[in-house]
């Protein structure tokens, strides 16, 4: 079992950051703006494994490494002048879960139906969680502005 | 310094709003995008009405002049870099270009410029399906993988990356290409599974689908939705469950094709 704070987690911090580091490549983005968005996969992870740590329950450490990262990207999107969604959508995807996805079609495919509802059912969870997440900060971040603009 | 009349603006900014869409924008920025253009040009009577397949915009100017225009988008793929350099052009435009409606870029120039952004060359090929293999490999080092499952995850991204590349020459949808990209990632994990000892193949696979997940599908559904776009929230939602049942499909047809071949 990880400790938070040790070697460990600064391995899976720089690997979540190297595979989105990639992944903003393949989606074609250019110049420095892909370190932040390299640092914002890696901060994802990283809080997510911390808060894991810490609490033992899968959907609230989820919840609140994804509020964590949307924040940061509605505020570093708008400082380098990215649009949130493309930030948003590249700084998510180590929490998305393809690992349940293809776990709950293995069981499907070995016949056990047992484990294979069991990940679908955290499947659908788990998008819900991430979701729901995302849709709690770009509301707050509406409110926000709209507060301002009146101000 | 030019004045662009109600028909050049109309054609300009229908351009921005098709290359945004076609490149996985959220409408909801569509339409912004769309509509800060026209008031940059002076023409802030606008009203653009975005779905992920089409957009509609008609502008007014005053009582006597109406120009309204739709366009169907038919091609969609992901190009985050393109939505920001296009998002970049417009903010220039309201800011700096264009001033209380005369710019400094006729209807031509700025259709260049869109032209110019369109074509822009892309990182070079050899170096995203690089690319493509260290974020299946750093995926498969995420979930618990050792360095040897590394090496072999990293080759089957590459490959992985190489065949999405050649199969979006032939045009074909997003879920068959998903479809057969996952199921390429098991027929490849398998196949190296065969030469190379001692490896545990579901931390591979898994990071070869981590390169298929419709992330930005799911984004989009979520900040459409909570921007009130019903109508795409719930396509993209439904775009993006149909890619994962495609992911799902691809990857165990290819799991009991190689169970029943007997490996």
């Amino acid at each position: 079992m990880m400790r938070p704070f040790d070697q460990l987690t600064l391995m899976q911090f720089t690997w979540a950051a190297l595979s989105i580091l990639g992944f903003s490549i393949r989606t074609n983005m250019r110049g420095w703006k892909i370190l932040l968005l390299a640092l914002g996969g890696g901060l994802n992870w990283a809080a997510y494994l911390i808060v894991l740590y810490y609490s033992d329950a899968l959907l609230f450490s989820i919840f609140c490494s994804t509020l964590l990262v949307c924040v940061y990207s509605e505020i570093v999107a708008r400082l380098v002048k990215v649009p949130v969604s493309v930030f948003v959508t590249c700084v998510i995807i180590p929490l998305v879960p393809g690992r349940t996805l293809y776990y709950a079609m293995q069981g499907y495919i070995a016949g056990d139906s047992a484990a294979a509802s069991e990940h679908t059912y955290k499947l659908l969870l788990i998008s819900g969680t991430i979701a729901m997440a995302i849709a709690v900060v770009s509301s707050l971040t509406n409110i926000l502005f709209r507060l301002k603009n009146r101000f | 310094m030019a004045v662009l009349d109600i028909k050049e603006t109309t054609r300009i900014s229908l351009e921005i709003g098709r290359i945004l869409l076609e490149n996985g924008a959220t409408t909801n920025r569509v339409e912004l995008m769309m509509r800060k253009a026209c008031i940059a040009f002076g023409h802030p009577d606008t009203h653009a009405y975005v779905t992920p397949t089409g957009i509609f915009i008609s502008v007014q100017n005053g009582d006597d002049e109406l120009s309204t225009s739709i366009r169907r988008i038919e091609s969609r793929r992901i190009d985050l870099g393109k939505i920001t350099r296009v998002s970049k052009l417009v903010n220039d435009m309201s800011k700096d270009i264009c001033q209380d409606g005369v710019c400094r870029l006729n209807s031509d120039e700025f259709l260049a410029e869109l032209g110019r952004i369109e074509t822009e060359k892309n990182w070079p090929l050899w170096f995203q399906v690089f690319c493509g293999g260290i974020t299946s490999g750093c995926f498969c080092l995420l979930f618990g993988g050792s360095w040897l499952e590394f090496a072999v995850a990293y080759g089957v991204g590459i490959l992985v990356s190489l065949s999405l590349q050649l199969l979006g020459l032939l045009q074909i949808n997003s879920f068959l290409l998903n479809l057969v990209g996952s199921a390429l990632v098991v027929f490849f994990a398998k196949t190296l599974d065969i030469w190379v000892p001692r490896i545990k193949i579901d931390n591979i696979i898994i990071g070869g689908i981590m390169l298929l997940v419709p992330g930005l599908s799911f984004v989009n559904a979520i900040r459409d939705t909570m921007s009130g776009d019903l109508v795409s929230g719930t396509a993209r939602a439904v775009e993006a469950i149909f890619i994962a049942v495609a992911i799902a499909t691809g990857s165990g047809v290819m799991l009991k094709l190689w169970a029943l071949w007997g490996h």
